[in-house]
């Protein structure tokens, strides 16, 4: 695989045609998206919604502030999540 | 059982299409003389939409035959618009021109999945049996233009897999945002013409290579589905993830199918319509759709078989089409007391270089048999 990365200074966003919404079902955020579904777990939720013009170090920052975390132990989650939705061409990067 | 609650349906609007694929999943036979002129009209289809969100629906694919050739396409997109549900046009593109692009844009339409037969235009359109190719990067270019995210759809058979590192550069020069290489599946169409459309082995393994590779090289870039022949798999396929999980299907005249396919490759099960039933009762308690769901229908060796919770026994489809019970293992199974069916296929077709190339091509609907 080729690697895939991500600046500090990167804004990631919805990509076009991906949709987030609650899956009223189940109360879940899930993203749709061209013949797919992904339901999303805490932190990929956490951080998704965020992603409105933000860049990631200012995702992390939010995020550290508003669960009492270490930003540096964050900042690899956060990267992982996002590395792993644009490998999906769910998030781009502007 | 507790009945699971589906996450997609697929509204076949219509069995008309300008094309006559020879690998079309459409019906070979039609149930009734009136499969074709008793489409489901607009508010029909609207309620069949409103009952599909309330179910627990989130996605709709909206199919064919040709959903062009419903005039009222837009008005069915912004019915699922409202229902909050995430459109997918899957389209020829014949038909597409510039208002009715505009129509399905401002409708809400989410995304288009474009099918092309092959990246070169002669071989493309004489498997279409139709001019299609030029009007199909066009549609492409109308898609792009409207900003709505492009899938390719390219059915892969015998006579267009050689093709594959061309056809990966055709979804690359469209900048698609995802293609699916989906070597035909064999029902309907496909099934009457396997002989002229089954790769022969030694085509399914360089395929394989090549689109392991493109993979790789176009993560991020695009993203490539390859959906292998399940001939040359040992294991069935988990097909729809289990029979009435998470898909139903509504045909053009309303009948709830769990696939596309099952109307035709399993004639005895007679289905409910959404003319004289809720949507909710048939995909709950209707004896089709619970028949076989779950776990408890199995028969040996699937009963007994640590794999039955990850393929579900395979395709009932298959299934039928091959041993004539769609309760039986699936064949492509090699557990299967009928694999030996499928070896037998793909037998005749990789000792010999001397293959059958004449294939039928997909008729006009209204020119279809009827069966009794």
């Amino acid at each position: 695989m080729r690697m895939l990365e991500i600046a500090d200074a990167a804004k990631p966003r919805l990509a076009r045609g991906v949709r987030l919404q609650i899956d009223s079902t189940t109360g879940k955020s899930v993203l749709l998206f061209a013949e797919g579904i992904l339901e999303l777990n805490e932190t990929a939720q956490e951080i998704l919604t965020r992603c409105d013009g933000r860049t990631v170090s200012e995702i992390v920052l939010a995020l550290a502030e508003e669960y009492d975390a270490d930003p540096m132990a964050l900042a690899a989650d956060v990267r992982e999540t996002l590395i792993d939705l644009q490998r999906r061409k769910l998030i781009e990067l502007a | 059982m507790t009945v699971p609650r589906p996450y997609a349906l697929l509204a076949e609007l219509t069995y008309r299409c300008p094309l006559h694929c020879p690998y079309c999943s459409n019906p070979v036979v039609l149930k009734s003389a009136t499969a074709v002129t008793a489409e489901l009209t607009t508010d029909e289809w609207r309620r069949v939409i409103r009952e599909a969100a309330a179910l627990g629906v989130l996605q709709i694919g909206f199919s064919g035959g040709e959903p062009l050739a419903r005039r009222d396409l837009a008005d069915l997109v912004h019915a699922a618009r409202e229902a909050n549900l995430y459109s997918n046009l899957i389209t020829s593109g014949i038909g597409l021109d510039d208002d009715r692009m505009r129509a399905l844009r401002d409708a809400g339409l989410d995304s288009v999945q474009l099918s092309f037969q092959s990246d070169d235009t002669d071989l493309a359109d004489e498997i279409a049996g139709a001019r299609a190719h030029e009007r199909k990067l066009n549609a492409a270019a109308k898609i792009r233009a409207a900003g709505i995210p492009l899938s390719l759809n390219l059915v892969i058979h015998r006579r267009n897999i050689d093709r594959l590192p061309q056809m990966i550069g055709l979804a690359e020069m469209l900048r698609a945002e995802r293609v699916e290489l989906a070597n035909a599946q064999f029902y309907g169409w496909a099934f009457l013409n396997r002989a002229a459309l089954l790769p022969t082995r030694e085509q399914v393994v360089s395929a394989r290579e090549i689109a392991t590779t493109a993979k790789a090289r176009l993560a991020g870039k695009i993203d490539i589905f390859y959906v292998l022949p399940d001939y040359y798999e040992s294991r069935p396929k988990p097909c729809l993830n289990g029979w009435g999980q998470r898909y139903l299907t509504v045909n053009p005249v309303g009948d709830v199918l769990p696939c596309p396919t099952a109307s035709s490759a399993i004639p005895d099960l007679h289905f409910e319509n959404v003319r004289a039933r809720a949507l909710d009762w048939i995909w709950r308690e209707s004896e089709r759709f619970n028949r076989f769901r779950g776990t408890e229908w199995m028969p040996e060796p699937c009963q007994s078989c640590p794999q039955k919770e990850i393929d579900f026994g395979g395709c009932r489809c298959q299934a039928a089409l091959f041993t004539g019970n769609a309760a039986n293992t699936d064949p492509v199974c090699t557990l299967s007391p009928n694999r030996a069916g499928v070896d037998a296929v793909l037998g005749d077709l990789n000792s010999s270089s001397d293959h059958a190339c004449d294939w039928t091509c997909r008729m006009n609907p209204m020119k279809l048999p009827v069966s009794q």
